[in-house]
């Protein structure tokens, strides 16, 4: 506990949230990163590696991690669980196919023990795109109602070309972390 | 009191004081009776321990363990029947094994300040014991129909249940089917597009066939494609190619993403870097596709300007600097020229 309470203390100090962003190949993490700071989104070309934007919401400073999810890089995932307050896992709602893809890999990361105490936001992205999933539906396929009791998870509807949903999202991780992390203030 | 004395002692002021002295009498009465109902119980806790068991011993150890193993062996006969409970009480009979549990425990506190200290400990670990086994079971018996239901609803969305044609299942428990091509051979498919009609569009399972889209579509999936030529119009989302050998594709797109790709060629008009993986022998050179009205339809999806990235393709499996083996632009004078397909019927 000692470690950790550093931690903490340090975070509290510097009101710093770290936000690692996962989830299958042409999700839209890139892209959902980019609207949220507000930049161009016409060009994005597919993550190789990863890209990390720093920027200031409400009062907090988000470390946001935006690694590619090609199969062949996500076992360097691992490479960025260390001292993560939130996830974010972006599905792609319209990509029916690889939803059980997307259920195994969510499965195997929930597993991870450094990334047990953070909160967890699932973007159910793409919702512009006729055909796609419901927020609900997807959190049927994935099962999320059998997570680990004291994971602190929601699902949010998006879409990263129209910007809906995002502020919503983003929104509840942060005050979910802030209210673990901060309660003292 | 207004006439009290000025610095009176305790006695002085009781001896005085007629409303204190009540009050002390009052008290004192209490007590008595306290003491009074307090020798009663005892006396009839010692009854009660004499009837139940002979030993002439006060508040004795062999009596609680007698009345101790009594409820216990009635709880875990109870837990027994949950099995062959009616679904329908069981919720209740549940409910009641968890009082009895309870009133073993009450009973063990209330016996706790004679027993010896091992008593007391083995006799707290028996009930953790029963609990746990009364949460087992109603965790085994209660909510298990609910997950074996929710598992089937999972279940039907696995496409890798797919067998031959019959794969819709999945799609039973979502939306109707999600627009595509699906399982075919030897054929020219021919789909037109009337603008934002199309969300996502998927081309799957196809053998030898000649595929031409017209119109933009906002996503495409391609999956598991043989022998085939595949033209596109505009997509403005992404397209996703998975699984394909020895095809031509012929698209345009904000985004492509190709895996498993083996000996195909892609004519590309990308306004990102097209990627590759898990690929080999692919080959990349321009868009060249023309029907009526793709011009406008370029323009309008903002794919009408060359980027050039069809050649700056990023391979995933390669990322030292020097030119991956996986992939090569195709020399000028193998390209196919320029492909109309503006008299395509709509099949």
């Amino acid at each position: 506990m000692g470690l950790l309470s550093i931690i903490r203390k340090i975070k509290r100090k510097e009101k710093e949230i770290r936000i690692l962003m996962v989830g299958l190949d042409n999700s839209g993490k890139t892209t959902i990163v980019l609207r949220i700071n507000g930049e161009d989104t016409s060009v994005v070309s597919p993550t190789l590696g990863f890209n990390i934007k720093t920027l200031t919401y409400q009062k907090y400073t988000l470390n946001i991690w935006d690694v590619g999810g090609q199969k062949t890089i996500r076992s360097y995932w691992r490479n960025y669980f260390e001292q993560t307050d939130g996830l974010v896992w972006v599905v792609d709602s319209s990509d029916l196919r690889r939803l059980d893809d997307c259920k195994m890999e969510l499965d195997n990361l929930l597993k991870e023990e450094r990334l047990s105490g953070s909160s967890l936001l699932i973007l159910a992205n793409k919702q512009d795109i006729k055909g796609a999933l419901t927020p609900q539906e997807i959190a049927k396929v994935l099962n999320l109602e059998a997570m680990d009791k004291t994971r602190h998870w929601n699902i949010v509807g998006c879409s990263a070309y129209t910007g809906e949903g995002l502020l919503k999202g983003f929104d509840w991780l942060v005050q979910d972390i802030a209210s673990r992390i901060y309660v003292l203030d | 009191m207004e006439n009290e004395p000025p610095n009176p002692t305790q006695e002085e002021a009781l001896d005085s004081d007629p409303a204190l002295q009540k009050k002390h009498q009052s008290m004192l009465d209490r007590l008595t009776h306290r003491h009074q109902s307090r020798l009663d119980t005892t006396l009839t806790r010692r009854a009660a321990a004499d009837s139940s068991d002979p030993s002439p011993s006060f508040e004795s150890t062999s009596a609680f363990l007698s009345r101790f193993s009594t409820s216990k062996s009635s709880v875990d006969s109870q837990l027994d029947q949950c099995r062959l409970t009616d679904p329908a009480h069981l919720k209740p009979h549940l409910d009641q094994i968890s009082a009895s549990i309870s009133d073993l425990e009450k009973l063990v506190a209330e016996n706790s300040y004679f027993l010896p200290s091992y008593e007391v400990r083995s006799s707290l670990k028996t009930i953790s014991d029963l609990r746990q086994t009364l949460e087992n079971l109603s965790a085994e018996l209660l909510p298990k129909k609910k997950f074996s239901f929710r598992n089937k609803g999972a279940k039907k969305t696995e496409p890798k249940e797919k067998e031959n044609e019959k794969e819709p299942e999945k799609m039973e428990f979502i939306v109707p089917a999600s627009p595509g091509i699906w399982n075919k051979k030897g054929e020219t498919l021919v789909r037109k597009f009337q603008c934002s009609e199309v969300g996502e569009f998927t081309i799957s399972d196809l053998d030898s066939c000649e595929v031409r889209l017209m119109g933009s579509v906002r996503a495409l999936f391609v999956h598991r494609l043989r022998n085939c030529r595949v033209y596109t119009g505009p997509v403005t989302g992404s397209v996703l190619i998975e699984g394909v050998e020895e095809c031509v594709f012929v698209m345009a797109s904000h985004q492509i993403r190709i895996h498993n790709a083996k000996r195909c060629d892609f004519y590309l008009r990308v306004r990102s870097r097209p990627i590759i993986e898990d690929s080999c022998g692919v080959r990349f050179a321009p868009y060249c596709l023309s029907y009526n009205g793709i011009e406008e339809e370029l323009r309008e999806t903002s794919l009408d300007e060359e980027t050039e990235n069809w050649a700056n393709v990023d391979d995933f499996l390669w990322l030292r600097a020097v030119q991956s083996p996986n992939w090569s632009v195709l020399p000028e004078n193998e390209r196919v020229g320029l492909i109309d397909i503006s008299s395509s019927q709509e099949s």
